[in-house]
C-alpha cells in the first residue's frame, strides 16, 4: 500500500518552546491512523503544519506524492478537515452549510446536492437541514462540523477531537461515520486524546508528546510495550495488612494497593492469574463483592513510557 | 459563486436592518422637508384701531372709515378713556384716531386738516399709521380731480386695492432643493448604518477563525475568495444607494432629482457610498460579535450624522464642534450637499467647491482602504 502522507523532519517551534520536535510518519492509504497525546503534545499543531496552515521551521511534508504548501490546490481538492472547534456559518441553515463547504470543491450544482444529502445522512442530520446552527444541541453541532468537512467526498480526511464535549449517542453515530468513511475508501488521521476512541478505530497509533513519537504501532504492537499483562482489581470491605502484603506473594504479581475498598492487584505476566488469585481469597477467607480484569490500555502504554497519565 | 451565495443569504438573513433605516430616511427625511418648506402666500395682518368720529359720515370721512373697517380690526370697546390708555400701552389697541367735526369738508377745500392719532408703541402702531397715511394721501390725489363724494371714495379704493407682485430674484432655487439636501444629510446616517451593519456581519463571518480555517484548507484560492467578497460588499452598497436613489424620485420628485442638481446630489451620494464601504471594511477588521458591530455603527453613524449637521443643520452647530467635524468625511458629503442646493450656475468656478468636497471624500476612501489593506495583513501575520 502507497503512503498518502510523508512528514520527514518536521519541527516547529514558537519561541523558545519547541511544539513538533523532528516528527517524521507516514500514512499508508485506507488506514486510520491514530494521533494520541495529552493536551499540548503537539497533535493539532502537526495536523495544521501537514495542513500548511501553520509555516513551520524545517521538514518536508508530501501528500498524495506531491509537496504540500499553501497553493497546492489540487492537493487540496482531495482533502477534508474537521476541525476541534465547531467552524459552521451561523446564518445558515443545516443544508446551507453543508452546501457551502461542499460548494468550495464541486461546482456542478447536481452533484454537490447528492453529496450534501450524502453527509447528512452519513452524520444523521437529515430531520435536522432546515434548522440553523443554534437550534442544534452539542452533540448534533459536532456532526454538522463532520458534515461541512467531509461532504466533497475527500480522500484524506482529518478529524481533530471530533468528539470533544458529545452525549454519547452522537458519539457513536460519529464513530460509526467514521468507520464508514474508511470502508467507503478515506485515508483518516483521527487525532484524539480519548484512548477507547484510538481502540476502537485506529488501525495503527502514533502516541504523541512534547512534539516527539514516543510510541507507534497497532494497538496490539503499543499494548505490548506495556509491562503488565493484566490488571485485577477486588472489591473487598476489610483488609489488614497481613492479608495485603499476601497477595505479592502469588505468582506473577508486580504491584498491591488497597485503597477505599479497592484491591488493586497488577500482573506483570503469565497466563490464569485471576483464578490463582481468587484461589487465594478464598484460602485466606477474604469477603470480597465483584471482581474485574482489565488487559492494558494504551494509557498503560502512556504512564510507563512517560510516567504521566494521558489526560494530566 | 458559493461565496456569493453564502454571501447574500448572510445580507438577506439582515434584511431587517436595511428596511429599519430605509424607513428611518424616509421617516424623518420627509418630516425634515415638510418643517423646512417655504410659505408662497402671505396674509396681511390688520392692526387694532380706535376711531372716535366727530365728523359726518360723508365725502373723505366715510371712505377713510369703510376703508379703515376693511384694512384694521375696528374696536368699538374703548369709550373710557382710562381703559383706551391701558389698551394702548398694553399694544391691545395700536392706533387711536379722533377725526374733528367738519373734517370732510375742509378735506374737500385743499386745506389739510389734521387727524389726531395716539399710537402704542411696535411695529403694529407704525403698520396702522401707514395705512391712514395711504389712503389720505391717495385721497388728496384724487380729491384735485372735483370728483364727487362717490367717485373720490372708488376711484381711491380702486387706487389702493391695486396688489404689487413681489418676485424674490435668486438664481439657486435653494426652497426646491433644500429639501434634497435635507433628504441626503439624512442619507448619511441610513447608509453608513446599513453598509457598516450589514458589511461587518457578514465579514465577521467569513473571518471567524474556525470559518477562515476551513476555506485556507479548501481547494478555493483564498485571494479569490477575498476579490469575490470585496466584489459583493460592493455591489451591495452600490444597492444600498441605488436604493435611496429610486427612494429620492418618489420622495423628492422626478423633476428635482432629474436635473444637473440632482445629478450632482446622486453622484455625491455615491462616492460617499464608496467611502462608507471601506469604513465598513476597516470596522470589519475589529469586531468579534454583533454587539460590537452595533456599538461600532451607532458610533460611527450616529456620532458622524450629529458633528457634522445631518439632523441639525450646520448652522446650527457651534464651531468647536463644526471643527471637529472636519476631521470625517460625513462632514465633507453634507457640506457638498448644501452646496449644491445653493448652486447658481453649472461653470467650473461654480462646480469646483463641490468636486473639492468629492475629491476629499474620495481621499478619505482610499485612505480607509490603505489601513484596512494595513491591518489585514498585520492580522494575518500575528495569525
Amino acid at each position: 500500500m502507497k503512503n498518502v502522507i510523508e512528514v520527514k523532519h518536521l519541527t516547529k517551534s514558537y519561541k523558545q518552546n519547541k511544539a513538533v520536535d523532528d516528527l517524521s510518519l507516514a500514512v499508508k492509504e485506507g488506514e486510520i491512523l491514530g494521533l494520541l497525546g495529552p493536551n499540548g503534545s503537539g497533535k493539532t499543531t502537526t495536523m495544521n503544519c501537514i495542513l500548511s496552515l501553520l509555516k513551520y521551521d524545517a521538514g518536508d511534508i508530501k501528500i498524495f506524492g506531491k509537496e504540500m504548501a499553501p497553493d497546492a490546490y489540487d492537493t487540496k481538492a482531495k482533502i477534508g478537515v474537521v476541525f476541534q472547534e465547531v467552524a459552521v456559518f451561523d446564518e445558515l441553515t443545516v443544508y446551507g452549510n453543508i452546501d457551502y463547504f461542499c460548494g468550495l470543491y464541486i461546482e456542478d450544482k447536481a452533484t454537490r446536492a447528492q453529496y450534501v444529502e450524502d453527509a447528512l445522512k452519513l452524520v444523521g442530520l437529515e430531520e435536522n437541514k432546515n434548522q440553523y446552527p443554534k437550534q442544534l444541541s452539542g452533540g448534533l453541532l459536532r456532526r454538522l462540523n463532520i458534515a461541512c468537512g467531509i461532504a466533497h467526498k475527500p480522500k484524506l480526511i482529518f478529524l481533530d477531537e471530533p468528539t470533544v464535549a458529545v452525549d454519547p449517542q452522537s458519539r457513536n453515530n460519529i464513530l460509526e461515520g467514521i468507520k464508514k468513511l474508511r470502508d467507503d475508501g478515506a485515508t483518516i488521521i483521527y487525532t484524539t486524546h480519548y484512548m477507547e476512541e484510538v481502540e476502537i478505530l485506529c488501525d495503527r497509533v502514533i502516541i504523541l508528546d512534547h512534539g516527539k513519537i514516543i510510541a507507534e504501532g497497532t494497538n496490539d504492537e503499543l499494548k505490548a510495550l506495556a509491562k503488565i499483562e493484566e490488571k485485577v482489581t477486588v472489591e473487598v470491605a476489610e483488609l489488614s495488612p497481613k492479608q495485603l502484603s499476601g497477595f505479592e506473594k502469588i505468582k506473577n504479581v508486580d504491584s498491591v494497593s488497597y485503597e477505599e475498598g479497592a484491591l488493586k492487584v497488577v500482573f506483570g505476566k503469565g497466563k490464569n492469574n485471576l483464578a490463582e488469585m481468587i484461589e487465594y481469597l478464598k484460602a485466606n477467607r477474604i469477603n470480597y463483592s465483584r471482581i474485574f480484569a482489565e488487559r492494558p490500555t494504551l494509557n498503560d502504554v502512556f504512564l510507563e513510557l512517560t510516567g504521566k497519565e494521558l489526560r494530566d | 459563486m458559493t461565496v456569493s451565495r453564502a454571501f447574500w443569504k448572510i445580507a438577506l438573513k439582515n434584511i431587517g436592518t436595511i428596511i429599519l433605516y430605509t424607513n428611518m430616511l424616509v421617516l424623518f427625511g420627509t418630516m425634515n422637508i415638510n418643517s423646512g418648506s417655504t410659505t408662497a402666500q402671505f396674509e396681511a395682518a390688520k392692526p387694532t384701531v380706535v376711531v372716535f368720529n366727530h365728523d359726518k359720515e360723508a365725502g373723505v370721512t366715510k371712505g377713510f372709515l369703510e376703508y379703515l373697517n376693511k384694512n384694521a380690526e375696528v374696536s368699538k370697546d374703548y369709550a373710557d378713556d382710562d381703559r383706551l390708555k391701558d389698551a394702548l400701552f398694553y399694544e391691545q389697541v395700536t392706533l387711536v384716531i379722533d377725526i374733528p367735526e367738519e373734517y370732510h369738508q375742509e378735506f374737500a377745500l385743499g386745506h389739510d386738516p389734521e387727524l389726531k392719532m395716539r399710537s402704542s408703541a411696535g411695529y403694529s402702531a407704525e403698520l396702522a399709521k401707514v395705512i391712514v397715511r395711504r389712503y389720505l394721501t391717495a385721497a388728496k390725489a384724487y380729491s384735485t380731480l372735483g370728483l364727487n363724494d362717490n367717485e373720490l371714495a372708488s376711484k381711491v379704493e380702486k387706487s389702493l386695492e391695486k396688489e404689487i407682485d413681489v418676485e424674490l430674484k435668486t438664481k439657486a432655487d435653494t426652497a426646491k432643493y433644500s429639501t434634497a439636501t435635507r433628504y441626503f444629510s439624512f442619507a448619511n446616517y441610513s447608509i453608513l448604518a446599513c453598509v457598516i451593519t450589514i458589511i461587518c456581519l457578514i465579514m465577521m463571518s467569513f473571518n471567524r477563525m474556525e470559518v477562515r480555517k476551513r476555506n485556507l484548507v479548501s481547494s478555493i484560492e483564498i485571494s479569490k475568495m477575498n476579490r469575490t467578497l470585496l466584489k459583493n460588499c460592493c455591489i451591495y452598497s452600490l444597492g444600498v444607494w441605488a436604493l435611496f436613489v429610486i427612494i429620492g424620485f418618489f420622495v423628492l420628485g422626478f423633476d428635482v432629482l432629474w436635473s444637473i442638481h440632482g445629478l450632482l446630489y446622486i453622484a455625491n451620494t455615491l462616492i460617499f457610498a464608496g467611502c462608507a464601504t471601506t469604513v465598513a471594511f476597516l470596522v470589519s477588521q475589529f469586531v468579534t460579535s454583533q454587539g460590537a458591530v452595533s456599538g461600532m455603527m451607532n458610533v460611527i453613524a450616529l456620532g458622524s450624522s450629529f458633528l457634522c449637521g445631518a439632523f441639525v443643520p450646520a448652522e446650527y452647530l457651534p464651531g468647536a464642534v463644526l471643527g471637529f467635524a472636519h476631521i470625517m468625511p460625513s462632514y465633507y458629503f453634507i457640506d457638498a450637499s448644501n452646496k449644491i442646493m445653493a448652486l447658481e450656475d453649472y461653470s467650473f468656478a461654480s462646480l469646483l467647491p463641490i468636486l473639492i468636497n468629492m475629491a476629499i471624500v474620495l481621499v478619505f476612501a482610499i485612505g480607509f482602504a490603505l489601513i484596512t489593506n494595513y491591518v489585514s495583513k498585520k492580522k494575518q501575520k500575528i495569525a
